[in-house]
């Protein structure tokens, strides 16, 4: 039995990034839409284009920010890598190339999802209809991973499907929160950011995960904490870091090695830095140049696993 | 809901224009009684429905090709037919063993003509033919292949005459593609059609995957006894590339590009997660000059640079052999029957159409007398360039070519023009006779097998007899009954 292609390893693990991309900028749109219904000025689309850094390339090609140019941009934009419509035709085509690898219905499902996602125009990208679109794309990620689950072997290609899902929802559970706290505590009326927080875990679907650790009150520290920290939510950073890890050992026990020094070393500094984050200590900045902080060692971790096994 | 003529049986008013019919042929009528019965009791309507399911299907399976624009990527099916074209078991013995003994003809003449060139000096086929020849190559002179074999997978294209004999139209026998589609037709046929075919014995195709693993093992490098076998594809871009696909998956064996080859010290590697790891044989399906960038085409990037040395020390297996081209085109054709008369001291049991070899003094002659009738071909080109087909050429284009066979006769063979065959087809809201070739695919390790049926191909335009896929071709399932 020969190991698995090093192309294949690192096409395997971007299939995973991709989908999970796709399914959490269509969580961010959702979330952002909603919040904004409270506002008279409606939703501030900027702050999605602020979250991704976007805003230079964005202002480059459009004159105006508003609903229906961002909608644009990070939905049907084929232009955009960083679209939805990019994110899953790169899916694709990901799975495309590690097609013998993956099983049928996991190649079919990802091929009829693509030429959905393709179909979307303008016109489905209406505020009313925004709840649906992002749900149409919530749930055919969704129904990816349940497929893999049920159909895809568990050896070396999980492994990396596996870890490339979990960097990219590490990564972008930390552009939530960054999101919800620009905004949120800064904001002084009790029970609007109440509801808002609620919101907020809603479009991660920790609503329930959090209210059980929590039943009495939405607090803003509690919430990024649990967010971060938790290790029974599978969206936490956490969860996601310590799932990385093991899948990383798989890797290493199955090449009966002991590992690449550098993949050691970037996945224990991301450890450290999430075991000695600020926790309840949080403020606006601090968190904000936390998040930050794990955003470039999640980067770095992907980056060494790229050289080490993708090459 | 069917209308009332969608009652009446469905090839009531079938005709097959004077062709000779796979279904309705003096040979079929007997072997395709009961197929021919259920498919009367199915009503067009019904039958347009479940073929736009199963077209369908193919999109959703992504059984496709992709055509790329500037702004876009086009997927495209290889269109469907579902009715069947079958084959009764006296049929398929005669292929069966036709092809085979082609193959060995194939094999023992590329084994002679890189050797010791005893046809060519015997002068059975002209030496300036094949030592000319652009796929010549030399650099394989004297070199000894696993078995012998050098073509491993073979497609020969097989045409039925207006009396329902087969004639051999072309051996691809460097990286003949279509195969997968033999297999999933027949999966999507199953599943669209279990009623017409449950009962029926027809052979299976399932096991091509398995015997191409074999015959890849087969030939592996003296002293490996676990060999790693790869696919070689051109990669996501390549039309073909859903069959590297499938038949990588099928053999269980990795799916490698160009840029994952490495050679060190003359042997192949491939770069993995844990590092280089050998690679014993090479089912490569791109041709031999994007195979090494040191040896042949120093701009290709698909192969991989020394992969040819590895080849030449035995330390590594490609199929189908470098070199095989000089076996599979028009001139040599041509010289096929001869060529197995040669080797095996057999006579041919699946004949060519008939050819005229104009660079002989008779052929020139028959040719330049039944200019009208003949279809006149030149032996360089690929692709139908150049071809004239009497029968339709007006009186300018005749004397034209005239001119170019007197200037340079070697340039040219002429053939017969071929009625081919007929199938029953859908096309739009009736059954209409369509033409139709047949591929089969056999597989060479140490000895011979060929899959069972193969690839038809059917020319859906009216009256076309161009089955190729870029040209309106189509396919149809192939039902070898045992």
């Amino acid at each position: 039995m020969s190991s698995l292609l090093a192309r294949f390893a690192g096409n395997i693990c971007w299939l995973g990034r991709y989908l999970e991309r796709a399914e959490n900028i269509a969580r961010i749109l959702h979330v952002n839409e909603t919040y904004g219904r409270d506002d008279p000025q409606g939703p501030d689309w900027r702050r999605v284009l602020r979250l991704y850094a976007d805003e230079e390339r964005f202002d480059e090609s459009h004159d105006a920010a508003g609903a229906a140019e961002v909608l644009d941009f990070y939905v049907t934009d084929r232009g955009n890598p960083g679209s939805i419509v990019s994110a899953i035709g790169a899916a694709r085509e990901n799975a495309r190339s590690v097609r013998h690898l993956i099983s049928t219905e996991m190649w079919t499902h990802v091929n009829i999802f693509a030429s959905e996602v393709r179909s979307l125009t303008a016109r489905d990208l209406r505020l009313s209809n925004l709840s649906s679109v992002a749900t149409m794309v919530i749930n055919g990620c969704q129904t990816f991973e349940g497929i893999a689950e049920g159909t895809f072997l568990r050896g070396e290609p999980w492994s990396f499907f596996q870890i490339g899902k979990y960097l990219e929802r590490a990564d972008q559970t930390t552009r939530i929160l960054d999101i919800g706290f620009d905004r949120l505590l800064l904001d002084k009326d009790d029970a609007v950011a109440t509801v808002q927080w609620n919101l907020l875990l809603r479009s991660v679907s920790a609503y329930h995960a959090y209210r059980s650790r929590h039943p009495d009150v939405s607090r803003p520290h509690d919430i990024a904490a649990f967010l971060l920290y938790d290790t029974e939510f599978p969206r936490a950073v956490a969860l996601c870091v310590k799932r990385m890890t093991s899948l990383l050992r798989d890797i290493e026990n199955r090449h009966g090695s002991h590992g690449v020094a550098e993949v050691e070393r970037a996945r224990r500094s991301l450890e450290f830095s999430l075991d000695t984050g600020p926790g309840h200590q949080l403020t606006p900045t601090s968190l904000h140049a936390y998040l930050d902080g794990l955003q470039i060692e999640l980067g770095r971790v992907s980056s060494v696993i790229s050289e080490a096994y993708f090459r | 809901m069917g209308t009332a003529t969608d009652k009446r049986p469905l090839l009531a008013e079938y005709n097959s224009g004077g062709f000779y019919c796979e279904m309705f042929g003096r040979r079929a009528l007997s072997f395709t009684k009961e197929i021919r019965r259920r498919l009367n009791g199915l009503d067009i309507a019904a039958l347009r429905h479940r073929a736009r399911n199963a077209e369908k299907e193919l999109f959703n399976l992504g059984i496709t090709f992709t055509v790329y624009t500037d702004r876009d990527a086009i997927d495209r099916i290889l269109p469907f037919d579902v009715i069947p074209r079958i084959l009764s078991p006296d049929d398929w013995r005669t292929i069966e063993s036709g092809v085979k003994q082609r193959v060995a003809a194939l094999n023992a003449f590329l084994h002679d003509v890189y050797h010791k060139q005893h046809i060519l000096k015997d002068d059975v086929v002209p030496a300036d033919l094949v030592l000319n020849h652009e796929h010549y190559r030399e650099e394989m002179r004297d070199f000894d292949v696993p078995h012998g074999t050098y073509v491993h997978v073979c497609g020969t294209d097989i045409v039925r005459d207006q009396k329902g004999n087969f004639r051999v139209l072309e051996d691809n026998g460097r990286t003949p593609s279509g195969v997968s589609y033999v297999i999933e037709n027949r999966h999507l046929m199953m599943r669209a059609f279990p009623d017409l075919a449950d009962g029926v014995p027809i052979a299976d195709v399932d096991s091509y995957g398995h015997q191409l693993a074999r015959a890849m093992a087969a030939v592996a490098p003296k002293g490996v006894s676990d060999p790693t076998v790869v696919l070689l594809s051109p990669g996501v871009y390549n039309s073909a590339y859903f069959e590297h696909v499938y038949l990588a998956r099928e053999m269980g064996a990795p799916l490698v590009e160009g840029q994952d080859l490495v050679v060190e010290n003359d042997k192949v590697y491939m770069r993995t997660t844990n590092g280089l790891e050998p690679v014993h044989v090479i089912y490569r399906r791109i041709n031999d000059d994007f195979l090494d960038p040191e040896a042949f085409r120093p701009e290709s990037t698909l192969g991989a640079a020394g992969l040819f040395r590895a080849y030449r020390k035995g330390n590594v297996t490609l199929a189908n052999a470098i070199g095989t081209g000089v076996a599979d085109d028009k001139a040599v054709y041509a010289y096929m029957p001869r060529i197995v008369r040669y080797y095996l001291d057999e006579d041919p049991i699946l004949e060519n159409v008939p050819t005229n070899i104009c660079r002989e003094t008779n052929g020139l002659k028959k040719t330049l007398a039944n200019l009208d009738k003949l279809v006149v071909k030149p032996v360089g080109e690929a692709g139908g360039y150049g071809v004239v087909i009497g029968p339709r050429a007006s009186k300018r284009e005749l004397s034209k070519v005239k001119t170019l066979l007197k200037s340079n006769p070697a340039n040219y063979i002429s053939q017969q023009m071929v009625n081919l065959s007929v199938c029953p087809t859908l096309i739009g809201r009736a059954i209409e006779p369509r033409h139709v070739d047949l591929r089969p695919f056999a597989l060479t390790g140490d000895s011979t097998w060929v899959l069972s049926g193969g690839l038809s191909r059917v020319a859906l335009r009216r009256g076309s007899l161009v089955v190729n896929s870029s040209q309106g071709g189509g396919s149809k399932d192939t039902w070898v009954l045992v």
